[in-house]
């Protein structure tokens, strides 16, 4: 793997994580409200003439007295060295309270992929190998059905099946009590989707490279299907699957912010939904940036894979 | 011109037929899965225009004495906790999650079209700094840039559409512009340039209606798309705010009694999936049908 390609893809990185640290810090910046308020444990009705040097107080100290581009400057500065400031409503650092999440969400993003490529990748195969038999067509339909469901529908959908009609998955567990198996279902909802994905660009990818050439000379030498399916056309089919499942990565993540909420894990998406919740607006932010960064880290990591796999491709 | 057209090219550079749309339209529907998701879709719309009309109840009517009812001859999909009827709930439902679809994939494609076709017209600075914007847009994951602009800004359904719709502007910006520059490299466009036309006439008379059929699956597929995602931020308590009847807010408030009442998740979801089901096979017969060779993606 050469260091400058990927030196140059980190430099390109740079230009995309500052513009997005803009919309991140706009949005808060625009936000109605004030944070010193949010700070304070108030809401604007309760606030009363009784309480304004209290809240001056608290503004000047979380520097929102300064104008728009200082108090950019100084986030943005922060953020450079990890430092994303304090919540204002839990007694934490934002990057701690990141540092908490971010594992957990990585770890369901994580087994969601392995479960969609698992399941994905032999459906596409089996699909692809019975072109236009019953196999093809109850796999195309499981495909469509999963590439449609809404996940955090499913999800509720699953806890009322696997917990409640049928308890073979406790209904609420923690990660932290429990362990994996709290992970068990949330995975098994975010998944469906990718792996119906990557079911139906396996099949497409590989009924292309079955009409290939190559493919009758191997059979005319007289491999057996299964050889010349999993070691001569796998190998050439396999690129577009990458690039969906690399592609699917933004979409994982925003799975999950639906159904950690639901299953109550304490990932990113609980993390950004309970910090808008509290108008908690650099945890917010901070959340933003730091899921924006995974992605720009994740898709970084497709691109160079691809390239290791199929060396034609240049980038 | 640098060479001549060859035989292939000319024919494709005729202009279509007599009838060329009935034309196409059939060749469409001659497809049986197009045919259904075609029927699927429209069978949609008529249930949110005639929602009024064929819904049993309203969709706010409250009534004690009748909620947590299952499925029965007087409420075909049960009760909610209100006694509110679930299934002209849903219809009313269907149509809050069609106009903030319609609305947010048109918004997002006259903004991304125009700002995709300028790009690729103009190239160079114009390009990269575009291209470099839509980078940073599609950086953030769809859903939550939509939670941290509602979030942050208020669950408005301007808010709401504005959300939905930046996400989106990149998409179509980043496909019309592919397109274009596909289209500005052909002969056709030089000789334009060349009798002297001038560039706003190219673009839309020449470039843009090459470049539609993938814009045109693109709007499907999104509407499909944003109405999941409105329906996500509904039941995160980001999107349309209850009372008013959408599908996400109906999931969300059956989740509480997903336990005893199960029919108040279910039905909308499945109005969901279908919804989901049909603009996602329409755009996958949209785009065989306007680029045969391609591969379907989604």
């Amino acid at each position: 793997m050469p260091f400058d390609l990927i030196a140059r893809r980190i430099l390109f990185a740079v230009p995309t994580l500052f513009g997005v640290a803009v919309i991140v810090f706009a949005l808060g910046y625009l936000a109605p409200g004030d944070p010193a308020l949010a700070a304070l444990g108030l809401t604007s009705e309760g606030y009363t003439s009784f309480d304004a040097a209290e809240v001056e107080r608290v503004r000047a100290e979380l520097g929102l007295d300064q104008p728009g581009y200082v108090r950019f400057a100084e986030w943005l500065g922060g953020a450079l060295v990890g430092d994303l400031g304090r919540s204002y409503v839990q007694p934490f650092a934002v990057s701690d309270l990141i540092g908490r999440a971010l594992p957990v969400t990585l770890l369901l993003i994580a087994g969601t992929m392995t479960l969609a490529i698992v399941i994905g990748v032999p459906l596409g195969i089996v699909s692809a190998v019975w072109q236009g038999r019953w196999g093809d067509y109850l796999a195309r339909v499981i495909a469509i059905l999963g590439v449609s469901t809404p996940t955090f529908w499913l999800a509720l959908i699953l806890i009322l099946v696997l917990a409640y009609t049928f308890p073979i998955f406790p209904i609420s567990a923690s990660l932290e009590r429990d362990g994996p198996i709290a992970l068990v279902l949330p995975i098994l909802a975010i998944a469906t989707h990718p792996a119906a994905l990557i079911a139906r660009m396996m099949r497409a990818s590989m009924l292309e490279v079955l009409a290939q050439d190559y493919i009758r000379t191997a059979t005319a030498k007289g491999l057996s299907a299964y050889r010349v399916v999993m070691t001569h056309a796998l190998r050439n089919a396999i690129n577009p699957v990458i690039t969906v499942i690399g592609f699917q990565f933004g979409n994982l993540i925003g799975s999950a912010v639906a159904v950690e909420q639901i299953f109550a894990l304490p990932g990113m998406g609980s993390l950004l939904i309970g910090a808008i919740y509290d108008k908690d607006v650099l945890v917010t932010q901070g959340v933003v940036l730091a899921i924006a960064l995974v992605f720009i880290l994740a898709n970084l990591i497709v691109d160079l894979l691809y390239t290791l796999i199929d060396p034609r491709i240049r980038l | 011109m640098a060479r001549e057209l060859t035989r292939h090219e000319a024919t494709d550079l005729a202009p279509a037929p007599g009838g060329g749309f009935a034309d196409s339209l059939r060749r469409f529907l001659e497809d049986r899965l197009n045919l259904i998701s075609t029927a699927l879709a429209l069978a949609l719309i008529a249930a949110a225009l005639l929602a009024p009309v064929i819904s049993p109840y309203p969709p706010d009517l409250v009534a004690p004495e009748s909620q947590w009812q299952g499925p029965s001859w007087d409420h075909w999909m049960g009760t909610d906790q209100y006694g509110r009827d679930v299934l002209s709930r849903v219809l009313y439902g269907a149509r809050v999650s069609l106009f903030v679809g319609i609305v947010t994939v048109v918004l997002a494609m006259l903004i991304g079209v125009g700002l995709g076709a300028l790009a690729g017209y103009l190239g160079r600075v114009a390009d990269e700094i575009l291209m470099r914007v839509v980078d940073v847009f599609m950086s953030i994951p769809g859903i939550v840039l939509a939670l941290a602009i509602v979030g942050l800004l208020g669950p408005s359904l301007t808010n709401i559409i504005i959300a939905l719709a930046i996400y989106r502007i990149a998409q179509f910006a980043r496909v019309t512009r592919g397109s274009v520059l596909s289209v500005m490299a052909q002969d056709y466009i030089g000789a334009c340039r060349a009798i002297g036309m001038g560039g706003r006439r190219i673009i839309l008379l020449h470039v843009l209606p090459n470049c539609i059929g993938p814009i045109i699956v693109l709007a499907t597929v999104l509407l499909g798309n944003v109405i999941l995602t409105e329906a996500t931020l509904s039941f995160l308590g980001m999107g349309i705010q209850p009372p008013t009847a959408s599908w996400g807010v109906m999931i969300a408030d059956g989740n509480e009694y997903l336990m005893f009442a199960p029919w108040i998740s279910i039905f909308p979801g499945i109005f969901l999936l279908l919804t989901m089901m049909a603009f996602n096979l329409l755009g996958d017969g949209l785009r065989d049908h306007f680029d045969p060779r391609g591969r379907s993606v989604l």
